[in-house]
């Protein structure tokens, strides 16, 4: 039975009031998803799989050409974004020796709320050996968004994941524009081995009315932050960090950094920009250095519709 | 508050502690290679971030850890510093916590021969427990018999402190100045000790995105003076 962690979150005690609409967690609005891969000959397979609306997963596909063995999904959500009351819950499991990519179609909306909150759980799963590049499009919280996320994972010492979360102000070009405008975005990654000892734990809130946002050391003059997660071994970890470069550019409009995560867990990755492009920019050229390093593979070119 | 209670807090709280935090700037000697910090205003704006951040996560633990050592359960100490350690992504910002922490149980173990910090210490010792800065400051307040609101005061004054500290050695500012700012942000702290009071570990936050990318440009900076 999976621990629900939203009950227990104090930022959300504000927003308990229930939809005038569907109810919260009610059929439709409870998504669950169960991802399980397993090894099948040279190849990686989606083995398992449970969906239940309005989360929902084609069948795997295997396009990338660097990695052809590399089932790639896109995670979906059928009612096109994030709705108040919606509560989800998304399992991914690899197996020892698997490898796998996960994506969304396009940016994550969380569209915009007067009563309740959206909140998501996922509970990631690494065995011996296991590869998972989980790098979905930006999150775009809209005005009066809540949301509240909360991701576990446990992961073999010879496991690898990259996890990236690339969080917009809002819709930026909306109307006059939709900066910081959302009410409330909270997001937990906890991680520990496969015995329970734990790694490390990142939670960061975000209530643009409560808080200073703009102030030296927070967003200062940026609007978009990509938070990327690395969870590798240590010699991977090391050749990583001596090939990431950290700059601060505000001439360009980016600044990125990574630093060592502690337990020797792997690295943490944080970019700020004023634009979401040289955002991804950066991530992608982060992405290509782990895959690079850990699998001995370049990272496919962008789509060219994406 | 009775005098020597007063006295002990003046003791704890100076920056002439002998805990090393002269070393450190917690990211103010980055921002200020980078033309991030150049003003009183920028300095103020800067030290506000720093000690808002610091209270969410270190301030919440150390209220923690106050609180078991007043019950006595070393245990929940050493959870208390597990999980501070579990939330430091910067090595350097490990580093300092880890090195004032050891520095503050020694010393304190010499005046005052508290247990709880001796056990504490043997654990930091064997490899058992971090030993964070914001934890040893809990278990000596606690040993003092002073209140938890002392040592968080305390914890947040030498936060300030230290980057005022650092300011001093790194940009053009004097010493008027930087009482001025600290006077101010001593002001706020009752507010982030209302906030944290009740905050339970797991609900220790910050989000301070451009502090963390300077603390990552600090560790690959070639000219440093201090050690974060």
């Amino acid at each position: 039975m999976m621990r629900i962690a939203w009950e227990r979150a104090a930022e959300l005690a504000d927003y308990q009031d229930e939809p005038k609409q569907m109810a919260s967690a009610v059929v439709g609005k409870n998504g669950y998803l169960r991802l399980g891969f397993e090894r099948r000959g040279a190849s990686t397979a989606l083995i398992d799989l449970e969906r239940r609306a309005p989360l929902f997963v084609h069948k795997a596909i295997y396009w990338d050409e660097a990695m052809p063995t590399l089932p790639c999904v896109f995670l979906i959500t059928t009612t096109g974004g994030i709705l108040q009351g919606d509560r989800f819950h998304t399992v991914v499991e690899l197996a020892p020796e698997t490898q796998a990519h996960l994506t969304t179609q396009s940016g994550t909306q969380i569209h915009s709320m007067d009563a309740n909150y959206a909140a998501q759980s996922q509970e990631i799963t690494l065995g011996d050996h296991a590869y998972l590049e989980y790098l979905p499009e930006p999150i775009f919280p809209h005005a009066h968004a809540r949301f509240f996320t909360h991701t576990r994972v446990s992961i073999a010492p010879t496991a690898t994941l990259l996890y990236a979360e690339t969080l917009m102000p809002g819709r930026k070009y909306h109307k006059g524009g939709e900066l910081f405008a959302y009410d409330l975005f909270s997001s937990t990654v906890q991680v520990a081995r496969p015995d329970g000892q734990p790694l490390l734990t990142e939670k960061y809130v975000v209530e643009p009315e409560q808080q200073t946002l703009r102030q030296a050391g927070q967003m200062r003059e940026f609007d978009v932050f990509g938070n990327v997660l690395l969870l590798t071994p240590k010699v991977h970890a090391d050749a990583i960090f001596a090939q990431t470069p950290a700059s601060y550019d505000r001439q360009a409009g980016v600044a990125a950094g990574a630093s060592r995560l502690p337990n020797d867990a792997g690295l943490i990755y944080k970019v700020l920009g004023r634009e979401s492009q040289p955002v991804v920019a950066k991530i992608r050229e982060f992405w290509a250095i782990v895959r690079q390093t850990v699998v001995g593979a370049p990272i496919m070119p962008k789509f060219l519709w994406r | 508050m009775h005098i020597t209670e007063a006295m002990r807090v003046l003791q704890f709280g100076d920056s002439m502690l002998p805990v090393g935090s002269f070393s450190f700037s917690n990211g103010l000697e980055s921002a200020i290679q980078l033309g991030l910090v150049s003003d009183v205003k920028s300095l103020h704006e800067f030290v506000l971030t720093v000690t808002q951040q610091t209270a969410g996560v270190d301030g919440v633990a150390l209220l923690e850890a106050h609180r078991a050592a007043r019950a006595d359960d070393m245990d929940r100490i050493l959870r208390a510093d597990a999980c501070l350690l579990q939330r430091k992504l910067n090595e350097e910002m490990r580093l300092m916590t880890t090195r004032m922490g050891k520095k503050l149980a020694e010393m304190g173990i010499r005046i005052l021969q508290s247990s709880l910090l001796t056990q504490w210490l043997a654990a930091i010792n064997r490899g058992a427990t971090p030993g964070a800065y914001p934890i040893g400051q809990g278990l000596l307040f606690a040993d003092l018999g002073l209140a938890e609101e002392a040592a968080f005061a305390v914890h947040q004054y030498g936060v300030a402190s230290m980057v005022l500290g650092a300011a001093l050695r790194l940009m053009k500012v004097d010493h008027l100045e930087t009482q001025s700012i600290l006077f101010d942000v001593n002001t706020r702290a009752a507010s982030d000790f209302e906030r944290c009071s009740r905050a339970r570990l797991e609900d220790m936050a910050a989000f301070a995105p451009e502090l963390d990318i300077l603390a990552a440009v600090h560790v690959k900076a070639h000219v440093r003076m201090f050690m974060n």
